[in-house]
């Protein structure tokens, strides 16, 4: 399953959700700001804390709200 | 009447008075979300290690009157938004910078300089005039129009010019020494 990285007041983060959910495609969401273990996992992942970040296995993701490069993440999966 | 008679809170909810200040060069910023524009923080955080030891101070108003938008449309070339640019400089409580329900200061500062226009070469200007036709056509007066408003302020207390959200913080360093 995808996870998504995000922080409220994050748009992008908002747009990246209501994406995958249109596409039927489900996804835990993780908050960075709120959970600190979330916030690392995130670091580890892209070595920043800038979301959204849509990922598969923790490796390939996703950085920001990016239809194609998500598009591909999915199919990929 | 100057900046100094102002008193604001701090982001533990004291009062803070700006006369505290007083003899510094000051660039009053309204900041808020953490995308788009934001990407200022860091360029601040730049003018802030560069002039802080010869007297200049950035005070940061977050406000939430922008919060949850962002100018532009899906093809905008930055979709994220940072968690922590690594600011050092005062950032006060949240609160309002526009309108009736405005801070006074920033109610202050809108009277002593009004909109200076947008700089359209901004690689974001356009965005930013669009969002506001369509969605914030009420925004299109004297108050900051959008985050990143940045006033600066001389030793005395003085607004002595304002920056739209299209003058990135690098561009306004020569006012700033000219003021030290």
């Amino acid at each position: 399953m995808l996870t998504v990285f995000g922080f409220e007041g994050c748009p992008y983060c908002v747009k990246t959700k209501r994406y995958l959910e249109s596409r039927g495609v489900e996804y835990n969401y993780r908050d960075i700001e709120l959970d600190e273990s979330a916030a690392a996992e995130c670091q580890k992942i892209s070595g920043d804390l800038t979301v959204p970040v849509t990922t598969v296995d923790g490796v390939n993701y996703v950085l920001g709200f990016d239809k194609q490069k998500i598009d591909e993440l999915i199919a990929s999966a | 009447m100057n900046v100094y008679d102002f008193t604001v809170k701090t982001k533990r909810g004291e009062d803070k008075s700006l006369a505290d200040y007083r003899g510094k060069v000051l660039l009053i910023v309204n900041t808020a979300t953490r995308c788009g524009f934001t990407v200022q923080l860091g360029d601040l955080q730049k003018l802030y290690d560069t002039y802080k030891d010869k007297g200049f101070e950035i005070l940061g108003f977050p406000s939430d009157q922008f919060a949850n938008q962002s100018p532009g449309s899906d093809d905008e070339i930055q979709q994220f938004c940072k968690l922590n640019y690594g600011v050092t400089f005062t950032m006060f409580a949240k609160g309002d910078v526009r309108g009736e329900t405005a801070h006074p200061l920033f109610k202050y500062l809108t009277a002593q300089i009004g909109f200076q226009g947008f700089d359209m070469s901004h690689p974001i200007a356009q965005l930013l005039v669009d969002t506001l036709n369509e969605d914030f056509h009420e925004y299109m007066d004297d108050y900051p129009r959008w985050n990143f408003t940045k006033y600066l302020i001389d030793r005395e207390g003085n607004v002595v010019a304002r920056f739209e959200p299209t003058t990135t913080p690098d561009k306004i360093a020569a006012d700033i020494e000219k003021l030290l």
